[in-house]
């Protein structure tokens, strides 16, 4: 008679979309509410003037949310986005709003991030009804090399994204392109990158990049990445390629690290040294994915800065791998550091024979 | 160009979470359906949904969904005359037993026909079990989930109730043999036949009472000696019916009064001591609000305590919607195949409110975790979806039925 609820699927997604002040958000998203493929989706924006689709609102349901012609919900920030994402369940729990299946936040241009994973992850009635999809990060196809070279906040932008989308790629030469994403490359190795011209995208391209269900299938595969399987599997002894190898040539601070661990962890020693590390190291442990062997059990762990977000226990292993495997994104972090750290306190057992 | 602001809830918005729609099928124009919702998995492999009416004409429907995304109308039958219902049915294996209840007393045919549906496109009609008489309207809900036993809530050609309200009571038939249905018990709330010992039980107030009748009788396999009995304003009974000449009360809970009446399906989860009661909503516009799920300990059967009831939908959306508002049939976790069950996931359907899924893990704290509520159909005279029944199957798609014209409405839960 017993079976498990989902922990994660009857969760709204929300996918965050950044990117440098420029780098063409307010075209991306302009375009984004017109197309015929938003319907059910709400789009939270910024600032209403700025995008033009006077011509489309449909109905008005209060003074900051909008229904479109093609059943997109359109609603500007009033207060803050904590309170408009409450706001905006809250509605569509008593049909004030049509029963959107997803959304879609703008945050502002020189916006870290991280501050609204926060708000997803801690806030209580929205860490229970929505659910980090994806970050989907802007580059100026133009400028890009430049900002990464002199704009911290790009730098980080662009290692924590799911997904980069390159704009303006009309204005600009293959050869241009090429070392741009080349740059890219360093700061996020795995992130798939999409150029676009005129803020011109398939919604479905921003959608799906996350972890939606606690029942492993191949999609859990897919959002672990391909750095888990491939590159991690020769650094058992850590002599392998991980990856932080190809981050050196430039803007060495950030690299993408893969760990791998044989031996299963105990979820308290587990979490303590990942503990330890957030308090230590936040503001350089960019980014966190992974999938951990608790007991035998396979735990999906990811974070953004000191943020983890609540551990996901899959409902089974999604492959015959059984091996820890951890890919952080870091700034001025070596792996040895890393690695030890969590070699040293998994040895640590809460319980051992040898006392008694 | 802006419409003006939209102030409340709509009735033609669909609202969903963690649902999905899958099909909406409104059987051929005849789209107002009863509390009967029964699957049969054919010899070829079909699964068959049977749905009995709510209303005449139509008397059942039977649609193949095999493929949940794509179902087919198959077969659709006609009752006799327009002063009948069907409302109820259930199937085992390839007999299926529907219940016909009739406007008023003295009407025939009432009582239940049993059917051999191995050939779903042509039900066969094997007998018909009469309980018409005097002072019956034949049999409201029938309950058949071990191929023998039919438990029904009816009235009886020999039964003369004190208040003409009181006329169906629990009566069990024995159909081993499906052509020669013979009665083997019955229990009567004390006090409500005419030249009962007992006195008669206080009843509701005028506006709320709505009699002191059996709705839903169940039996399950996992306690085969104990009979479930929704009693509307008697209440939630359990009866010992080990000797089925000789049924005795075992357990008795009745919120009534200070509520309003109505208790409608009593569903027990065995592994937990639990009863969930369900209430049945039976005034529009919100006039009997709150209509209820409630959460009862009965590991002492001698006296369940409730201890909780499911957080209801919002008042202030639903109540003035159109239609009724609140509580009425849940998915009863039927011993069969073709059955989701679960002693923690419950699903119910609360007319305007859509159908409701909660999760009763922790029993003192129940929570609602997925919910669809389909816009207004056509021609609805509520001006609003009245979702009155619900079945869940063991691929745990769920199917759930419009009172008079949505017809049919097949969901995934996203849960």
């Amino acid at each position: 008679m017993t079976w498990s609820r989902d922990a994660l699927a009857g969760k709204i997604p929300v996918t965050l979309v950044t990117g440098f002040l420029g780098s063409g958000k307010t075209t991306l998203i302009s375009k984004l509410l017109l197309h015929p493929d938003m319907r059910r989706v709400a789009v939270v924006i910024n600032e209403m003037g700025e995008i033009g689709i006077d011509h489309d609102l449909v109905t008005v349901s209060s003074e900051n949310i909008t229904l479109l012609a093609n059943g997109c919900i359109c609603c500007s920030v009033r207060t803050d986005l904590q309170e408009t994402l409450r706001d905006l369940f809250a509605q569509r729990r008593v049909g004030e709003v049509f029963d959107f299946d997803r959304v879609i936040v703008e945050t502002t241009g020189l916006a870290d991030p991280a501050p609204v994973v926060q708000t997803l992850a801690s806030d209580t009635l929205l860490a229970a009804h929505y659910r980090l999809d994806g970050l989907i990060t802007l580059v100026d196809g133009l400028h890009g090399v430049g900002q990464i070279d002199q704009q911290t906040e790009a730098v980080k932008q662009i290692a924590i994204a799911d997904k980069v989308l390159v704009t303006k790629t009309d204005l600009t030469t293959a050869d241009h392109l090429e070392t741009l994403c080349g740059r890219i490359r360093q700061l996020n190795s795995q992130s798939p990158i999409e150029f676009i011209r005129q803020g011109e995208v398939d919604p479905k391209s921003l959608i799906d990049l996350g972890l939606s269900s606690s029942r492993a299938s191949l999609k859990t595969l897919q959002f672990l990445g391909e750095a888990l399987n491939d590159a991690a599997v020769a650094d058992v002894n850590g002599t392998g390629r991980y990856l932080g190898q190809r981050s050196a040539t430039h803007n060495s601070t950030v690299k993408t690290l893969s760990l791998r661990f044989t031996e299963p962890f105990e979820w308290l020693s587990f979490s303590s040294a990942l503990e330890l590390l957030t308090t230590l190291r936040g503001p350089d442990l960019l980014r966190l994915k992974g999938i951990v062997n608790v007991d035998g059990d396979p735990v999906v762990i990811q974070g953004v800065q000191h943020i983890i977000d609540t551990p996901v226990k899959m409902d089974r292993w999604p492959s015959d791998d059984k091996d820890s495997r951890l890919v952080f994104i870091v700034r001025n972090m070596e792996l040895d550091v890393i690695r030890n750290l969590f070699q040293a306190v998994g040895a640590i057992k809460s319980t051992s024979l040898s006392a008694t | 160009m802006l419409n003006a602001p939209q102030s409340a809830s709509r009735a033609d918005q669909t609202l969903s979470l963690n649902m999905k729609l899958l099909a909406h099928h409104e059987l051929a124009g005849f789209g107002g359906l009863g509390e009967g919702i029964g699957m049969q998995l054919t010899s070829d492999g079909r699964r068959i949904l049977w749905l009995a009416h709510e209303s005449a004409p139509k008397n059942f429907s039977g649609v193949d969904v095999t493929d949940p995304q794509n179902p087919k109308l198959i077969v659709q039958t006609e009752l006799p005359h327009m002063k009948l219902r069907s409302n109820s049915l259930d199937v085992v294996g390839n007999i299926m037993v529907v219940a016909y209840q009739a406007t008023t007393v003295g009407i025939k045919p009432a009582g239940i026909d049993i059917f051999d549906v191995s050939q779903p496109e042509t039900p066969r009609l094997l007998s018909h079990f009469d309980c018409s008489g005097p002072y019956s309207r034949g049999v409201h809900a029938v309950w058949f989930v071990d191929g023998r036993y039919v438990h029904m809530s009816s009235g009886a050609s020999d039964f003369q109730p004190r208040n003409p309200l009181d006329d169906q009571f629990y009566r069990i038939i024995d159909i081993i043999d499906p052509e020669k249905p013979v009665e083997v018990g019955r229990w009567w709330y004390p006090g409500t036949r005419e030249g009962d010992e007992a006195p008669p039980p206080p009843r509701l107030p005028a506006q709320f009472d709505t009699g002191f009748r059996t709705h839903n009788t169940n039996v399950f396999p996992e306690q085969p000696n104990r009979a479930f009995i929704g009693y509307i304003d008697g209440g939630a009974v359990v009866l010992d019916i080990s000797d089925m000449k000789n049924i005795k009360v075992v357990s008795q809970w009745n919120h009534s009064p200070p509520f309003n009446g109505f208790t409608h399906t009593v569903l027990p989860l065995f592994d937990r001591g639990l009863w969930i009661v369900s209430d049945e909503c039976v005034q529009d516009n919100g006039a009997d609000w709150p209509k209820l799920v409630w959460v009862v300990d009965s590991r002492n059967e001698a006296n369940p305590v409730p201890i909780g009831t499911f957080p209801a939908p919002p008042y202030d959306a639903f109540a003035k919607r159109g239609g009724r508002f609140g509580a009425h049939n849940l998915h009863e976790n039927l011993p069969g195949p073709t059955s989701f069950r679960s002693d923690t996931i419950i699903v119910g359907s609360f007319f305007n409110a859509g159908v409701r899924v909660y999760d009763t893990s922790n029993p003192y704290q129940v929570q609602e975790i997925a919910y669809f509520v389909p816009g207004a159909p056509k021609l609805s005279p509520a001006g609003a979806i009245q979702l009155n029944d619900v079945y869940v199957d063991d691929r745990r798609i769920v199917y759930t039925v419009d009172r008079f014209t949505g017809g049919l409405y097949i969901l995934e839960m996203n849960i």
